[in-house]
């Protein structure tokens, strides 16, 4: 049985039967008639075709990196890098990307995925292999960085909002596309206030800020200067706020900076 | 062209017990603790619904271990059919097969919890490798499900302790056994192979479980007493 299921597993994988399987272990084979409708299918679905993982207003899908991994512009082995993943962030917590999209190339499955790289909105294409289980949110958080507002949606729906502070002129927190990487708590440094989310995003002005420069969404103990432009680029909320965020938000979540 | 994939030839403990190791999951190792607390092992694919009423039905210690492992595999299908129908991957009869009968595993993981009450194990954290994002490759894990669980019901049914349980067992059962043979009749292979189905034990099943390595760890993204670092 346990090579008849490590054999199931290297059909089902897309991979060759490890050395050793016995010839005369049964596999599961897809018939003729089932191959056809598979391809016509997959044509009328588009399996070539990038589907999307994520939606504005609907669920979205991160991934955990399982291994080391390089990231390409195309999903194709010799696709130039965009960046290289590992399974760990600064903080120790899983390396996870938000999963944008997923394709089929040359019966290899591909994740198109944002990425915690510089330049700040960087996506590219990790092989399915390398990434572990979908894990669901159904949540957006939104920055406006212009009316020092922050914004968590679910399910498209405004559920909660509050005023913040960001970065200084010198050192903008920066606009686009990421997510929230994880969330720290039970730490003693007052200036960051009871709970941290780390993102996705950095500073393109402090790249040599120890463990990369990441932008935060964090509490405070100067409460005082909220809203306003007041940090070194990461978003500082109040600590009411945060922690009632906290509650709200999981890692995983969409953040739109703007 | 065979149908078979048998669950007759696995020999081998403590393969289960390393892919665990290897996960390093708490939860992930609770639930198979608690499942093996007594010789009881498993009703697989889903076997405890309809006479099965109340909690007070899964009493004895042998029969929540035989329940909690039928929750573990009942999350294990209901999340395989769930992820399949939602990740577009799948059209036609294959996707009117995994609608139909994910709603059934749902039912019956919503049914084991209630069971189970506080005794139930957590749901574990998933990895379908790919699985759910091919019709291909889907329909043949569903065959290769669909088939575990009825033997795994087959084997250890003699088991139970509770009329009760048993009864339930056996309603589910057989819905477990029309899915086998729907998923069968899709892929072309042969509904109903044999006049006397195999049985499979608990360890054939664990090993089954621990070969697909479709059960992993949950992520960490959280990190209590982790200082930030970030840029303030």
């Amino acid at each position: 049985m346990l090579v008849a299921f490590a054999a199931f597993v290297a059909i089902a994988y897309g991979r060759e039967p490890a050395a050793g399987v016995p010839t005369g272990v049964v596999l599961p084979t897809i018939p003729s008639s089932a191959s056809r409708e598979t391809a016509s299918v997959a044509g009328a679905a588009g399996s070539s075709t990038p589907v999307a993982l994520s939606s504005a207003n609907g669920v979205s899908r991160y991934m955990a990196v399982a291994e080391p991994v390089a990231a390409r512009a195309q999903p194709s082995v010799s696709a130039p890098v965009v960046g290289r993943l590992s399974t760990r962030t600064p903080e120790g917590t899983t390396n996870a990307v938000l999963a944008l999209a997923r394709v089929e190339r040359g019966g290899m499955l591909w994740i198109k995925a944002r990425l915690p790289v510089l330049p700040n909105n960087t996506v590219g294409w990790i092989p399915r292999a390398s990434l572990g289980g979908y894990n669901s949110v159904n949540t957006r958080v939104v920055i406006d960085t212009t009316k020092l507002t922050l914004t968590l949606f679910r399910f498209g729906k405004p559920i909660f909002a509050a005023r913040v502070g960001v970065g200084q002129a010198q050192w903008p927190t920066p606009r686009g596309k990421f997510y929230i990487r994880n969330k720290l708590t039970r730490y003693s440094s007052p200036m960051y206030g009871p709970v941290a989310f780390g993102t996705s995003a950095r500073s393109a002005v402090l790249t040599d800020w120890p463990a990369g420069g990441y932008v935060g969404i964090h509490g405070t103990n100067q409460p005082a200067l909220i809203p306003g432009r007041i940090s070194h680029g990461c978003v500082r909320m109040r600590n009411t706020d945060i922690l009632r965020l906290a509650d709200l938000m999981q890692p995983g979540t969409p953040l739109t900076i703007e | 062209m065979s149908n078979a994939l048998t669950l007759d030839e696995v020999d081998n403990g403590g393969a289960i017990l390393e892919a665990l190791d290897k996960v390093g999951d708490d939860s992930r190792v609770g639930f198979l603790k608690k499942s093996a607390v007594a010789a009881g092992g498993i009703v697989g694919g889903g076997a405890i619904l309809g006479a099965l009423a109340t909690p007070a039905h899964a009493a004895t210690a042998n029969d929540v271990a035989i329940l909690n492992f039928a929750l573990t595999l009942e999350y294990l299908e209901a999340e395989f059919y769930t992820e399949a129908e939602r990740i577009g991957a799948l059209r036609g009869r294959v996707l009117a097969f995994a609608k139909v009968v994910g709603a059934h595993e749902r039912a019956h993981v919503a049914f084991l919890k209630k069971a189970l009450g506080s005794a139930a194990v957590k749901k574990p954290t998933f990895n379908f490798r790919g699985t759910t994002e091919s019709e291909a490759k889907f329909k043949a894990t569903a065959q290769v499900l669909e088939d575990t669980g009825v033997k795994a019901y087959k084997g250890q049914a003699p088991l139970i302790d509770s009329d009760a349980v048993l009864a339930a067992a056996l309603s589910v059962h057989s819905v477990e056994a029309r899915h086998a043979a729907w998923i069968r009749h899709i892929n072309g292979a042969p509904p109903a192979p044999n006049a006397f189905d195999p049985a499979a034990t608990k360890q054939q099943i664990l090993q089954a479980v621990a070969g697909t390595k479709f059960i992993t760890a949950a992520p960490v993204m959280t990190a209590p007493g982790r200082s930030p670092r970030f840029t303030g």
